[in-house]
């Protein structure tokens, strides 16, 4: 099942720590509830993601999830801003 | 007073600094910015008083005073991560602070991939070099003398051992490896391809001890006792048995008298080879028993050099990172040689045996020929230090 977002960050190609940068500042901008999906290429962003959620005291990790795309593997995250 | 945006310079520390400061820096702090499961896994080691301390770079940002706090005061910190990206967005966080801060060009990852090569033996009938990858606690060696080379257990960047061949002007007569390993992929098959020098291993190790299938690979078996000439030199193989079926010592002598023995996963500096890893350690222990107790004293005297394929913590290199001792020097201080009873011998081994490591399964197939990874697979497989020796 897909896991309903509001809005879409691409981060392909970028590097660690630039996934989690660009999110975290992304989530700043979405309203409290709302829900932003991160498109990565980067395969650490799937374990930094996890810690990140522990970590923040406004991000929820809902789901990841892994794709492909012109040959290359894609890590997609959900992410809740909680307060 | 203008305000510009400046980022400050913030310096890289290579792979090659690194381990010349693990050796000789007792003020290095690292700090590793990875996530708390990676650094659980592998980080950098290296001697037993090396203060480091585990902050993931998402911590920085969630709570950048917190994270600081965590910091020793007034003192130098070498920022750690995968590949570089966070750490360096660290250091230079720490800098804008007031921290000093340097991190680790090409992350992890490089110190992984870093090798370090040194002479460890020069006399009037060759050279004796030390291959090492002191993150894995990997080491390797290439004999020269009269212009003829051979290298014991290469590792898998082969580069380094034909630069040393072609740099001393020799010509490569054999390649061996001691056994086949299960904790890092051989150069042996690939420098026997690029060089037409032919590649040793004994054919016990060439079935893979889990799968009961034949190895895919070119090689030459070996016979206990069989003896190479190099150039001056006189190398002979003996038969080890114990941590592989088909481990071999190669006893080095000179026309000095003087006599080295490359143990391979048979003993180490602080401990020797479990036997386990083929999946039999009991019925393996025994053997590995007979080999320390009765095969190896035939064969070395007290002064002869054990140069082992492995350590487990950088201390074992003394002062400068020199892997080796004399057999009599060893008996003093490696608790794994003591004198034991078979029984209580397999009691020692039985309950000093570490985590048996996945991958080291699938790595015996690639050095067999069984599989083929590709280059990112192959660091993966790779990843962290030697697990091959028995606890102590
Ligand atoms: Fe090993």
């Amino acid at each position: 099942m897909d896991t309903a977002y509001d809005q879409t960050l691409d981060v392909k190609g970028a590097k660690c720590p630039l996934p989690l940068v660009k999110s975290r500042k992304a989530i700043g901008e979405l309203a409290v509830g709302q829900v932003l999906r991160v498109v990565a290429t980067d395969r650490g962003s799937v374990a930094d993601f996890q810690g990140w959620a522990k970590t923040a005291k406004n991000v929820e990790l809902i789901s990841q999830e892994t794709g492909q795309e012109a040959g290359q593997d894609l890590y997609i995250h959900y992410l809740r801003r909680t307060s | 007073m203008t305000i510009t945006e400046t980022t400050i310079a913030v310096p890289a520390l290579q792979a090659a600094e690194l381990y010349e400061r693990l050796l000789h820096d007792p003020t290095l702090f690292i700090l590793d910015v990875r996530n708390p499961d990676d650094f659980r896994r592998w980080r950098v080691e290296g001697r037993a008083g090396l203060e480091s301390l585990n902050i993931p770079y998402y911590e920085f940002l969630e709570d950048e005073d917190g994270a600081i706090a965590r910091l020793p005061r007034g003192r130098e910190v070498l920022v750690v991560c995968a590949k570089e990206g966070s750490s360096q967005y660290i250091a230079e966080l720490l800098q804008q602070r007031g921290n000093k801060a340097a991190y680790l060009q090409g992350g992890i990852m490089s110190w992984g991939n870093y090798y370090h090569v040194r002479p460890i033996v020069t006399t009037a009938d060759g050279q004796l070099v030390q291959v090492a990858r002191p993150a894995r606690g990997d080491v390797s060696f290439v004999i020269i003398s009269a212009g003829q080379a051979t290298i014991i257990d290469p590792l898998r960047h082969t580069s380094h051992y034909l630069e040393i061949v072609r740099e001393a002007g020799a010509t490569l007569t054999a390649i061996f490896d001691t056994h086949v390993h299960a904790d890092h992929i051989s150069g042996g098959p690939a420098l026997a391809q690029a060089t037409g020098a032919p590649y040793y291993v004994h054919a016990y190790d060439a079935i893979h001890p889990i799968d009961m299938l034949p190895a895919r690979i070119a090689y030459t078996t070996l016979e206990d006792g069989q003896v190479f000439r190099i150039g001056q030199l006189t190398l002979t193989a003996l038969w080890f048995p114990g941590h592989t079926l088909g481990q071999m010592n190669f006893r080095l002598t000179a026309p000095d008298g003087a006599s080295y023995l490359f143990t391979g996963d048979g003993i180490f500096l602080r401990s020797f080879g479990r036997p386990d890893l083929g999946g039999k350690g009991e019925t393996w222990t025994p053997l590995l028993y007979e080999s320390i107790y009765q095969r190896l004293p035939r064969y070395v005297d007290d002064t002869t050099l054990i140069l082992p394929a492995h350590f487990s913590d950088l201390d074992e290199g003394g002062a400068d990172g020199r892997f080796a001792m004399p057999y009599s020097a060893l008996l003093q201080t490696n608790d794994g040689l003591a004198p034991r009873t078979l029984a209580q011998f397999t009691t020692y081994v039985l309950g000093n045996l570490p985590v048996f490591p996945p991958q080291y399964v699938e790595i015996k197939r690639v050095n067999i020929g069984l599989a083929t990874p590709d280059e990112a697979q192959a660091d993966e497989l790779e990843l962290g230090k030697n697990i091959c020796a028995l606890s102590h």
